[in-house]
């Protein structure tokens, strides 16, 4: 048989944007940065711009178009992070799709207590661990500021912690450029030197213009550092829709994007192929309250069209997920967690973050997070769409198995049925059962579920000597923070 | 315990049918008798498959596999049990009711049922209370299990039920019913001996029914 121009497979995907729309909007970005501009704070920065071409009017750095185009052609489409053993975790490209924590929340529901407190340095290895342990969540990003260490290099401890009980992927924040070298410092010591670290990156800074249009002196200083280092860095805003954005979404999207490019243009200036992961937040500010949202449908909607932009660009991509506005792990926070699951699935953005985050990323909930692992298994089950081929069609099979017949006990139904999504804490039961098995929640499953895996999961541990030499980085710290 | 035995253990848990034969015949050759094939070998392996299965560990797919390998080891030795007085687990005489025709859950039934040890006699769907009471006439059953999806049809059991208890059998056999729309307090209602939600429940009351 002869079979032309047959397309084996399509998995689901959104588009929001047509071509043309694509085309406006980023016409629009670059009129924006050559005629209003951005600001950048840090000297040494705008030197690099002016040298490179950029019309100057003291802090303020208007930008030709080509320049942007070069950035955009010139920074790596594809990221690839490690494990922190070294091994390749995530390609961070295309429309490849990979879910992990948000990061730096003050407060956490206690994972025993259920009741909100203020996150402590336990609580940055207790998400570490379970990311660790969670088949779906991929990378970690520091879910909880410490309130327990010294407050000026809490992001330090933050990182030993999670290097400490977890291998997958970090996404690291840290408070200013000193801190920042200590940190390269203790990935450099466990990655086993500079040249390793760059060559096999387990970690990715994460780091934000302020919007409106503004690159201020913490963010230049990061990114001077980490582009020197040509280590990889997430430099995207998170801008406020109708508070430092246009209300309207497609005026948010062309100034963050410009933000976000103008970003990228320095970064490429530094070392030109720095990895930048790039897109960005843009999130509605709630009017009746005046506070942000995480989950409203314009911020779905956003993220959805900045991921068409950067897959445009052909740029990689951060994106949101699993967030929500409730106060707890109650019926809202799955229901807007679960629809973002979907949505940023089908959106196509790579590095996925957020997924956890309650009380608009105030609140670290550790059932959330279990919870919205078990829907990233159903969604990639989705995800899958529809495979079409002889063996599936199975005409042989169901003419076997012929009018009134069954296919339960059918060899085809064992050889196949484990595709299929087989929940782990989603109750299929008949309500006798149900009743007899205590009648839980899903808030009841998901907390015994953490509770397991702190129980019973040990993480790979990191040897001694490196344990030590990372203690001394932070001693050091202490000292010149004294 | 015997290396045969376990063995047959193992292939019931595995689900491979397609050895059973073979390794029951050579079972029987090594002398071991069928009661003991049956008690040390085909049942604590079905009795692992339950447990895993109860757990989530194993699914119906799987069960039914380890239930078709139980059918043919005792395809053999069920005759020789039988020879030698030897009592099993009983008949099961199962059938979805009058006006009914879907029958994937009694189907279910069945074969978890046979693969508790029982011989099976399916009645098909659509069966008349007529019919129900013959079989119990000729086969003699220790249970006798109804099943409906539709309410509609939730009524041809309670008439069945009247039926044998008018030609004297309803005390010879116990009943059990499930489907969809069935609960325990209709079996209660209708007197029936019963109830189970599932088909894994269902095989195990069966065992516990024909105590």
């Amino acid at each position: 048989m002869i079979n032309s121009n047959y397309t084996a497979q399509v998995t689901p995907g959104i588009q929001l944007l047509s071509d043309s729309q694509k085309e406006e909007i980023h016409s629009a970005t670059l009129e924006l940065l050559r005629r209003t501009g951005v600001k950048v704070l840090v000297p040494e920065v705008r030197d690099l711009l002016k040298k490179a071409g950029c019309w100057m009017d003291g802090e303020l750095v208007r930008i030709p178009p080509h320049l942007i185009d070069w950035a955009i052609r010139t920074a790596p489409s594809r990221v690839v992070l490690c494990d922190r053993i070294g091994n390749p975790a995530m390609e961070l490209e295309g429309r490849k799709g990979y879910y992990g924590t948000g990061s730096d929340t003050p407060f956490v529901i206690d994972a025993y207590s259920g009741k909100r407190r203020k996150a402590v340095l336990d609580d940055v290895g207790i998400v570490a661990r379970l990311v660790d342990a969670l088949e779906h969540i991929d990378f970690l990003m520091c879910m909880g500021i410490a309130s327990d260490v010294t407050a000026e290099i809490s992001d330090l401890y933050h990182f030993r912690e999670m290097i400490r009980n977890t291998t997958k992927p970090i996404i690291y924040t840290a408070w200013n450029r000193k801190n920042l070298e200590d940190i390269i410092e203790m990935a450099e010591i466990v990655s086993g030197g500079a040249e390793s670290l760059r060559r096999k990156p387990f970690i990715a800074l994460y780091s934000e213009p302020i919007s409106p249009l503004t690159h201020a002196n913490d963010s230049c200083e990061k990114l001077l550092y980490l582009a020197g280092k040509g280590l990889p860095v997430v430099y995207t805003p998170g801008l406020m829709i109708g508070g430092t954005g246009p209300v309207t979404i497609a005026g948010a999207l062309v100034q963050a994007i410009a933000e976000q490019l103008s970003g990228l243009l320095i970064t490429q200036l530094i070392q030109e192929g720095t990895p930048v992961i790039g897109a960005g937040g843009i999130l509605l500010m709630d009017m009746s309250k005046g506070l942000i949202s995480y989950a409203a449908p314009e911020f779905m909607i956003a993220t959805t069209a900045i991921s068409e932009m950067y897959h445009y660009y052909q740029l990689p991509i951060f994106s949101f997920s699993g967030c929500s506005d409730s106060k707890s792990f109650d019926q809202q926070a799955s229901a807007e967690g679960a629809l973002w699951m979907i949505i940023s699935a089908l959106g196509g953005g790579n590095l996925i973050h957020d997924v956890g985050y309650i009380e608009s990323g105030l609140t670290a909930s550790y059932q959330q997070l279990v919870c919205m692992n078990e829907i990233a298994a159903l969604v990639k089950r989705f995800m899958r769409g529809v495979e079409v081929n002889q063996e599936n069609i199975a005409l042989d099979v169901i003419s076997e198995v012929g009018p009134g017949g069954q296919y339960l006990s059918h060899e085809h139904t064992y050889q196949n049925f484990r595709r299929n999504w087989i929940p782990e804490l989603f109750n299929r039961s008949s309500n006798e059962e149900w009743k007899t098995e205590g009648a839980l929640t899903l808030g009841d499953v998901a907390s015994a579920k953490v509770q397991q895996i702190l129980e019973t999961h040990k993480p790979q541990a990191i040897s001694k000597d490196v344990s030590d030499a990372l203690d001394t980085v932070i001693k050091k710290a202490e000292n010149r923070v004294k | 315990m015997s290396d045969t035995l376990s063995t047959i253990s193992t292939l019931i848990i595995e689900g491979k049918f397609a050895d059973m034969i073979s390794i029951t015949n050579a079972a029987l050759e090594e002398g071991l008798s069928a009661d003991k094939i049956l008690n040390d070998g085909l049942m604590p392996g079905m009795d692992h498959v339950g447990a895993e299965f109860k757990v989530g560990n194993l699914f119906v797919p799987d069960v039914l596999y380890s239930a078709k390998a139980m059918q043919a080891a005792m395809t053999i030795i069920r005759p020789l049990l039988a020879e030698t007085g030897v009592e099993t687990a009983g008949k099961v005489v199962l059938g979805t009711v009058k006006g009914d025709l879907h029958d994937i859950g009694k189907n279910l039934v069945g074969m978890m049922c046979e693969g508790a040890g029982f011989e099976v006699i399916d009645l098909g769907n659509d069966v008349d209370p007529e019919v129900f009471v013959e079989a119990v006439k000729e086969h003699k059953p220790t249970i006798l299990g109804m099943s409906a999806l539709l309410t509609t049809t939730l009524g041809a059991m309670e008439r069945t039920i009247k039926i044998l208890e008018g030609a004297g059998l309803r005390d010879k056999v116990k009943i059990m019913i499930g489907g969809a729309p069935v609960n325990q307090d209709f079996a209660d209602q209708i007197t029936a001996d019963g109830y189970a939600s599932n088909a894994a429940t269902a095989s195990e009351l069966a065992k516990e029914l024909s105590k």
